[in-house]
């Protein structure tokens, strides 16, 4: 992730200094940030000016072009200045509406929440690195939502706004998570997973250099590794586990496909000695492989589609491309799966916590029936849910945890958060530990669909913003709450 | 099962162990569904599954924790031990290694678990006749010296399955009320540490109730 990281972040303070400024006084705006209120709340120029002053140099038009007739530079005199921010305050309400018509523009004016979201894509697109979405607690709930549901409506129109932005020579990746966070068109869903992963480069240009050399890294890997004499317990173990992942999908029975799966696996745990190949880490390559299989056979019923039937090239870049980008994937949660597997027991107990400011009932429920939170949300956290719900709705999770542009390490706390909540009344009617287990390990998510998962991410989402930030507030809430 | 499934007179916790890919999560599925699945998913972390059978009269539950194989899993699995009054210690007839790794299964009962325990050691696999690699009468000698109880089931063809586990509670119940006879208030052969491990009466039986406590 690091290499657009690097020249987003330049810009990431100018772009957020620049967009609070007039946000600040947006009439109407739920749960305004004081935080930074000084800048407009007192009249000093010079702290203004302090504020701003690098946000006229980005000569990053996407970000200007909202507010176009209150450019300034910086040899505007002071006066002008403060005429500018004067004007300005009047009139954020115009400023307001230019700014979801410069948006509908690229959008294609629909539904409802036009105005929010429009403010939600401006601040990401101004925040974007590890800070995202943390510093706007007070982002609206139902943004996401409606989001989301507009998808389920018009996936054309988002399919064309995809291909808007990953035409674009240089690429705004804020854009590309913003669009994709809330779920990603099929057709649009490889190169933008390739792109989210930060195993594509931003830059249009660098891209089928960058393939090619990945690629051609890959089969070197391959031939170092994989074809040279194997770290036999590692190897033991995948090949053990390859057969059985989906036992009952012919497209896994295949020779071929496990074959394409051991050596990704092999090739990833010898280059990460410090976690090795853990159990479970075999699921997390079935969405990468999966996407990018149906990219290479468009339309295609999969379950058992013959891998034999690409050519061989199809099916080196699939291999190559699942390997590369779930490398990326992982390195985020690496700790998940070192000695101890530290990561998930931090993790879990994080969801301990949570789970008892969010809702006391149910943790009393779950603790006064001897049900330790580790018994069913280490799969949870080892595997991404990849066991407790359908692979579709897997890949449709994904989408939004590529998306997520703090990495999606914290935001999986919160989904875990949210798909445990999503069951308390049916936990709450399971009356002892056998019953609480039981469904715990089982949960009836057969009928899944993307909407489900709509709803569970855009769940996590409201639980995140409410309780990532501000821990203290949220004890006392909780306990003036119960 | 015979019985309704919140009623029972004993609840005992049993884990399953061995090496990866013997067959712990299909002897379970077995025992508990009588189901099989050729191949299943590797299990993550532990899995939990419940079953009463009847002794004597008596409605034993068994409250069983099957766990991961892996070695990177044994500092999470290992918790589990904790409070289980029975272990079935399983190996693949056919592959030599999980029946070496037999010992370090055993050492890391003898680090965790209670000392206690009842531990049987399982070849499963028996199915696999053309590919033994492990006579039984090996194994079976092996179990002697180390104070363990034998048994060889397939989970694929059920052969045995249903003894086993019989078997091995059967052992656990016999111990537990002996114990009960001979001191009644406070016997501890069976030392519930752990609230699932300890010998639960469902109902008035007030002898019970105190034994393990």
């Amino acid at each position: 992730m690091e290499s657009y990281q690097a020249e987003y972040d330049k810009n990431g303070l100018a772009a957020d200094t620049f967009w609070r400024t007039p946000q600040r006084a947006v009439p109407g705006r739920p749960c305004q940030r004081v935080e930074r209120g000084e800048v407009m709340s007192g009249s000093s120029y010079q702290q203004f000016q302090a504020s701003v002053n690098d946000a006229w140099d980005l000569g990053d038009d996407d970000i200007i072009s909202g507010i176009a007739e209150t450019k300034i530079s910086k040899a505007i005199s002071q006066t002008a200045a403060l005429n500018v921010i004067n004007s300005h305050r009047n009139s954020t309400k115009n400023v307001n509406k230019n700014d979801v018509k410069v948006e509908s523009e690229i959008v294609k004016p629909r539904e409802e929440a036009l105005a929010v979201r429009k403010n939600e894509v401006r601040k990401i697109g101004g925040a974007p690195g590890s800070s995202g979405p943390l510093r706007y607690p007070g982002r609206p709930r139902p943004v996401r939502l409606s989001a989301l549901t507009s998808r389920e409506e018009s996936s054309e129109s988002k399919l064309e706004r995809f291909q808007q932005v990953l035409e674009s020579s240089v690429l705004d990746l804020n854009e590309l998570k913003q669009l994709s966070w809330s779920g990603i068109p099929t057709k649009a869903r490889a190169v933008t997973w390739r792109l989210l992963a930060g195993y594509l480069p931003a830059n249009a240009e660098r891209r089928s250099e960058t393939l090619e050399r990945k690629r051609a890294d890959y089969k070197h890997l391959v031939r170092q590794y994989y074809d040279a004499e194997r770290e036999e317990d590692t190897y033991r173990q995948i090949h053990i586990d390859i057969p059985r992942m989906s036992p009952l999908v012919a497209l896994f029975q295949q020779i071929t496909v496990q074959v394409m799966f051991e050596r990704i696996l092999y090739i990833w745990a010898i280059r990460h000695p410090a976690s090795g190949y853990v159990q479970g880490i075999n699921d997390l390559v079935t969405p990468f492989f999966m996407v990018f299989l149906q990219e290479a056979a468009p339309g295609k019923e999969l379950d058992n589609f013959p891998l034999d039937s690409l050519t061989e090239q199809q099916r080196d870049i699939i291999e190559a491309d699942s390997f590369w980008c779930l490398s990326k994937f992982l390195d985020s949660i690496q700790d998940n799966y070192i000695f101890a597997q530290l990561g998930i027991q931090y993790k879990v107990n994080q969801l301990k916590e949570l789970i008892r400011r969010i809702d006391l009932p149910l943790h009393e429920h779950l603790q006064k029936q001897g049900v330790d939170y580790l018994q069913f949300s280490f799969r949870w956290m080892n595997n991404l849910l990849t066991r407790e719900i359908p692979l579709p709705c897997t890949i449709r999770l994904w989408d939004t945890y590529l998306a997520e542009s703090d990495g999606f390490a914290t935001f999986q706390l919160y989904v875990c958060a949210a798909f445990l909540l999503h069951w308390r009344e049916r936990l709450i009617l399971e009356k002892d530990f056998q019953g609480l287990m039981i469904l715990l390990q089982n949960v009836p998510t057969q009928n899944w669909t993307d909407s489900n998962i709509s709803v569970l991410v855009a769940e996590a989402y409201r639980l995140k913003f409410a309780f990532a930030d501000a821990p203290n507030h949220l004890h006392n809430a909780g306990k003036s709450d119960r | 099962m015979g019985t309704r499934e919140d009623e029972y007179d004993y609840l005992f916790k049993v884990v399953l162990i061995g090496d990866s890919g013997v067959g712990k999560s299909s002897l379970l599925s077995r025992f508990t569904r009588n189901e099989f699945n050729l191949e299943s998913k590797s299990t993550i972390g532990v899995e939990f599954a419940t079953r009463s059978i009847e002794v004597d009269g008596k409605t034993i539950k068994a409250q069983i924790w099957d766990t991961a194989g892996q070695e990177r899993y044994r500092a999470i699995t290992s918790a589990y031990y904790r409070g289980a009054v029975g272990a079935l210690l399983v190996y693949d007839i056919a592959k030599h290694l999980s029946y070496e790794n037999v010992e370090r299964w055993l050492r890391e009962l003898r680090d965790h678990a209670d000392q206690n325990i009842l531990i049987m050691l399982v070849g499963n696999k028996s199915d696999l006749r053309h590919l033994r690699s492990i006579p039984t009468e090996e194994a079976k000698a092996f179990a002697e010296r180390n104070g363990l109880s034998f048994i060889e089931t397939s989970a694929l063809d059920s052969t045995n399955v249903e003894p086993a586990f019989q078997n091995i509670l059967t052992e656990i119940y016999r111990i537990v009320s002996q114990k009960q006879m001979r001191d009644p208030p406070e016997g501890d052969v069976i030392r519930p540490d752990a609230e699932p491990a300890d010998v639960r009466p469902s109902g008035a039986d007030s002898v019970r109730k105190q034994c393990c406590q």
